[in-house]
């Protein structure tokens, strides 16, 4: 018994079955994890925050990570009762002094304190209005609906749909204006309209590096242009060389991030912003950031994220904001701030974490709803559209 | 003696022989060209005039000018003239009335624009996409500035910093910082743009259009003005103007209370049979009122029985009571006393002038006068101290002068140094012309605009009413693409303007046979295709159009099944017309629609031509195939990805004129080296 004690093969094998123990129970204990975030919802406060990546030593700290982040409250909602021609808002847009919001039954627009509704039979594409856009050259909007694309100028409506024009796809998830270029992200490929030779480039699997045609987001800096595609990761297609370059997650896992920081967090990505150097990709599994050296993870386990499942992001001056299916958060890397209502009332909170400190803002009211899936601001006024109206928040001066 | 009598004998008996049944060949030769039995046996009028040889065709024409628009000097001493088809600007001493420099531009000079300073004239060239920078102290092109296709009209911001052209092919605005010289933003504007006017404040810019939105047969037509704001340079509204199109040009009143519009109201819609009845196409103007909500009233200048078609160009006394208007299909400028048109449009209701826009009885309330021009009249400008409005003679290589207090012109200066008018020009001076349409309702130009279509679907009625919808067809460049007519029932040109058109078109004795060789030589000779710069600038095919090129003349399909011979594209539509001239079925026929196959069309410069299929249905290229094409019987696309189908239609739009497919192509050089 000493002598096989004593074994070196006895010792290795020992050795062998502690490390693939302790590797099988870090497995099941990550798995766990993860399975919970999608399932279960923690009150933010029973949240215990893991090890901020931001001071792990092999990556860099934000440099922005000094930078505030706003806090916004003073929430007013409007819903059909207020004008909206319905609740289910799909994005919001604030253009030079008006909003727009997209919803199920139309686009409305804000403009001097009145609502006013714009659907299919004033020249609309669909009443699923899903995307907006506009180019500050010409003031054109641009309007992604669920049935095409639509131009709006000199306050007359153009459908664009894929029998008409080159378009790839009717089902329009997002548009943006890239100077004279117009994109849209669709369910069959991405796409883009020279607005000068009025000629249209689309890109799919057969002719970019996507694993599908299926593209959600879509957004536009430093020459480059940004589309998340289901399965795909980030496409990133360079507007001077025309060439393509993508961003997968390299662990391959579709299931868990096996290995954090190594890239886009998911292959299935929602939305992509590029801002100040910085790109922030959104995925049902977590949000990444990118500083054109490094990528970082985010994940409400670890972060102040509202939750890992992501509709969609915008990212402006040094901080990004996040659409989530429970709550809105908002984040420039490193500090936190993230909305959410009250189940049972219209009150909530705003919870502000910095270095892994959580401060709680009452919110009264809050958010008009937890499911947040458009966002955008302008002069310290935010507007988040949600599956109950779009809320229109005030910055706070702490 | 005897052998010189044999001999003579001889030949007399061969020439017996060979002209009698030569002539009965040639007899029945013409009869079938001409689809009539006693047109001339003269055979040069058709196989000279008609020739495609260079040689023959240099001998036979010659150079003409063509002034098209008009700015004169602020001391009223220069007159600044673009002649289309010499590709030069002229600049005229009017005392003298002779030309002090011809100055080369681009292909196809349209517009021209003095600054204020007046130390730069600009011209825009139709045909070269681009505008030449004149100095006019050196009298010397300066520099050369970038557009959008087919700039034409052209204007100043009211700062003078920003120059707007409108590019006539392209349907967009572009706006030039002239500092930079460059392109600083491109905006839309209706359809087939062409004039622009800066509203007398200094707010507002106002484009006019040509083409129709596209509609549906059956539905009521408009045609749209754009407004952009000058501050901003945005757009700032499209103002339809319904049941009328190619508006030319626009003017304000100097208050700039009244904008007016030239216009034509088509009647489309009804049975051609509606010619021999009158008031098919009818010419006037739109006002724009500027105060109040912007309320577009539509006037006729046509009498009953006497028509003024194709108004081109508008201008206004500096006193605001008078405008005159060129009719250019009738060789007249109608006078217009503005004092008339404010009280009638005052003293009437919105039913009143509802319809005084289709009365033809109206006119002869504000109609002052008609003054009797040279060939054509197209561009306008009044001197400085408003006595004399001058007259670009547009066929008539002159400028007319009208004292605008006489009303009758008192003069000409001669551009050219010949009178000479070939068959040729006298062909084009007829399309131009609507002397024989009853009652001068139209031209040929009307329906045809720069000798290409209009874009409009006619109820082209014959014998049964609201039968044989169609899809007007251009004339450029068909001298070698019979038959004619979508369904192929005219074998040639002459048949078609011949007999049949004065049937079914225009009601009235047919063209003699020497304007019918004319007008039939002019059409099949005489009208090039402008060069597809905006989608195939130098002959050489991009990545995108091989593909699509490749997919054109595919044999297989994406399965690797072999398409059959007749169902691919390349077997229809061979270069360099891209057509074989054959009739076919591609299951596009309507229910109302007599034949059953169609003549295969032409694809030569197809991208200017929407709507597209017989009767228009297709509003787009793609239209045709994702809507109608889907039984694969109009060639195979069903198996096509988006992709695939995308770089086919670039391939078609890249397709020239078939002159830029051969030994012409300097044509096109010529446009790309300006």
């Amino acid at each position: 018994m000493k002598k096989m004690l004593r074994s070196t093969y006895f010792r290795i094998t020992v050795l062998a079955v502690v490390i693939a123990g302790a590797v099988s129970l870090g497995f099941i204990l990550r798995s766990a994890d993860n399975s919970e975030t999608i399932l279960t919802e923690k009150s933010p406060s029973t949240i215990e925050l893991p090890v901020d990546r931001a001071v792990i030593p092999s990556l860099p700290a934000p440099d922005d990570a000094t930078k505030a982040v706003p806090v916004f409250g003073n929430w007013k909602n409007f819903t059909t009762k207020d004008g909206l021609p319905s609740d289910k808002c799909y994005c919001v847009r604030v253009i030079e002094g008006k909003v727009y919001v997209g919803t199920h039954d139309g686009l409305a627009v804000y403009d001097n304190g009145k609502w006013k509704t714009y659907t299919s039979k004033d020249g609309l594409a669909h009443n699923g209005v899903v995307s907006v856009d506009y180019s500050p050259i010409t003031g054109d909007i641009w309007i992604g609906t669920l049935g095409g694309l639509t131009k709006w100028s000199g306050g007359k409506f153009e459908v664009f749909n894929q029998f008409n024009s080159g378009m790839p796809n009717d089902l329009v998830y997002m548009v943006i204006c890239d100077g004279k270029d117009v994109w849209c992200t669709t369910g069959g490929g991405a796409g883009h309209y020279d607005t000068f030779t009025k000629k249209w480039e689309i890109f799919t699997e057969m002719n970019a590096p996507m694993h599908e045609p299926w593209t959600y987001g879509v957004s536009a800096g430093d020459g480059k242009i940004f589309i998340a595609a289901w399965g795909g990761g980030v496409i990133e297609y360079n507007t001077k060389t025309k060439q393509f370059r993508d961003y997968v997650d390299p662990d391959g896992f579709m299931e868990i991030d096996l290995q954090p920081d190594d890239g886009v967090v998911h292959d299935i990505t929602t939305a992509t912003s590029w801002s100040e150097g910085i790109l922030w990709v959104s995925s049902y599994f977590g949000m990444s950031r990118y500083d054109g050296k490094y990528w970082k993870g985010y994940f409400k386990e670890d972060s102040g994220l509202a939750s890992n499942f992501i509709n969609f992001l915008r990212a402006e001056g040094h901080v990004a904001y996040m659409c989530t299916d429970n709550g809105f958060s908002s984040t420039n890397g490193t500090n936190w701030v993230t909305y959410k209502k009250n189940e049972n009332d219209a009150n909530g909170v705003a919870v502000v974490t910095i270095g892994g400190v959580k401060k709680e803002i009452p919110q009264s009211p809050s958010i008009s709803h937890n499911f947040i899936i458009g966002v955008d601001g302008q002069d310290d006024v935010m507007w988040v559209a949600t599956s109950k109206g779009v809320s229109r928040g005030e910055k706070l001066k702490l | 003696m005897r052998k010189l009598i044999f001999i003579t004998g001889i030949i007399t008996v061969f020439l017996i022989l060979v002209f009698i049944p030569g002539k009965k060949w040639a007899r029945g030769h013409v009869n079938y060209i001409t689809a009539v039995d006693d047109h001339p046996l003269i055979c040069i009028n058709c196989h000279l005039y008609n020739s495609n040889s260079h040689l023959i065709s240099k001998i036979v024409n010659r150079d003409y000018l063509s002034p098209i628009n008009i700015a004169v000097s602020n001391d009223g001493k220069k007159l600044y003239v673009t002649a289309q088809d010499a590709d030069k600007l002229f600049v005229i001493d009017v005392a003298e009335e002779k030309i002090l420099n011809k100055i080369d531009v681009g292909h196809k000079p349209y517009g021209v624009i003095i600054d204020r300073p007046e130390k730069y004239a600009y011209v825009t060239n139709q045909w070269s996409d681009n505008v030449t920078v004149i100095d006019l102290a050196e009298m010397k092109v300066v520099d050369t500035l970038s557009t959008g296709n087919g700039p034409a009209g052209l204007s100043f911001s009211s700062d003078g910093s920003v120059l707007y052209v409108v590019n006539s092919y392209s349907n967009d605005l572009t706006v030039i910082d002239l500092a930079e010289g460059v392109e600083i933003k491109r905006l839309n504007t209706g359809n087939n743009p062409t004039g622009i006017q800066l509203s007398p404040n200094g707010k507002d810019l106002y484009i006019t259009a040509r083409r129709a939105i596209i509609v549906p047969y059956g539905e009521p037509m408009a045609t749209e003005l754009t407004l952009v704001d000058d501050e901003s340079q945005r757009l700032r509204s499209f103002l339809p103007v319904e049941s009328a199109y190619l508006m030319e040009n626009i003017a304000f009143s100097p208050s700039g209370d009244l904008a007016f519009v030239t216009l034509i109201r088509p009647k489309n819609l009804l049975p051609t049979l509606q010619v021999e009845r009158g008031w098919m196409m009818n010419h006037g103007f739109g006002v724009i009122e500027q105060n109040g909500d912007g309320r577009i009233i539509q006037l006729l200048i046509d009498e009953p029985q006497a028509y003024y078609p194709d108004p081109f160009d508008i201008v206004i006394t500096k006193d605001g009571k008078k405008a005159f208007i060129s009719s250019s299909g009738v060789n007249m400028i109608s006078v217009i006393d503005i004092d008339s048109v404010r009280n009638l449009i005052a003293e009437s209701t919105p039913e009143m002038l509802s319809l005084w826009a289709n009365h033809l009885g109206v006119s002869s309330r504000y109609v002052m006068k008609r003054i009797p021009t040279g060939a054509n009249p197209k561009g306008l400008t009044l001197s400085p101290d408003g006595k004399y409005l001058y007259v670009a003679e547009h066929l008539n290589d002159k400028i007319g002068i009208i004292s605008t207090e006489t009303l009758t012109r008192t003069g000409e200066i001669n551009l050219s140094t010949s009178e000479r008018v070939t068959v040729l020009r006298r062909g084009r001076q007829l399309l131009n012309n609507a002397g024989r349409t009853f009652q001068n309702q139209y031209s040929c130009y009307t329906c045809h605009p720069d000798e290409h279509e209009d874009g409009l679907v006619y109820n082209m009625a014959s014998k049964d009413m609201g039968r044989n919808v169609t899809n007007t067809q251009s004339l450029r460049e068909i001298g070698d693409t019979p038959p004619f007519k979508w369904n192929g029932k005219n074998q040639t040109v002459y048949k078609q303007d011949g007999m049949r058109f004065s049937t079914v078109l225009t009601r009235t004795e047919q063209f003699p046979y020497n304007d019918l060789d004319a007008i039939s030589s002019y059409i099949m000779r005489g009208n090039p295709y402008p060069p597809n710069l905006q989608f195939n600038p130098d002959g050489i095919l991009n990545e995108v159009q091989l593909r699509g090129k490749k997919i054109f003349e595919r044999t297989k399909d994406n399965f690797g099944r072999e398409i059959p011979v007749n169902n691919r594209c390349v077997t229809c539509h061979p270069a360099p017309y891209y057509t074989n001239r054959q009739p076919f079925d591609v299951s596009t026929l309507a229910v109302s629609d007599d034949s059953i196959v169609f003549d295969t069309p032409h694809l030569n410069n197809i991208y200017a031509s929407p709507p597209y299929l017989h009767d228009g249905r297709a509003h787009t290229l793609e239209e045709i195939w994702t809507r109608y094409g889907r039984d694969d019987k109009h060639g195979v696309t069903g198996d096509m990805t988006k992709i695939e189908l995308n770089e086919m239609i670039e391939y078609l739009k890249s397709l020239r004129g078939p002159a830029y497919e051969s030994s012409k192509i300097n044509i096109q050089n010529a446009s790309m080296n300006h």
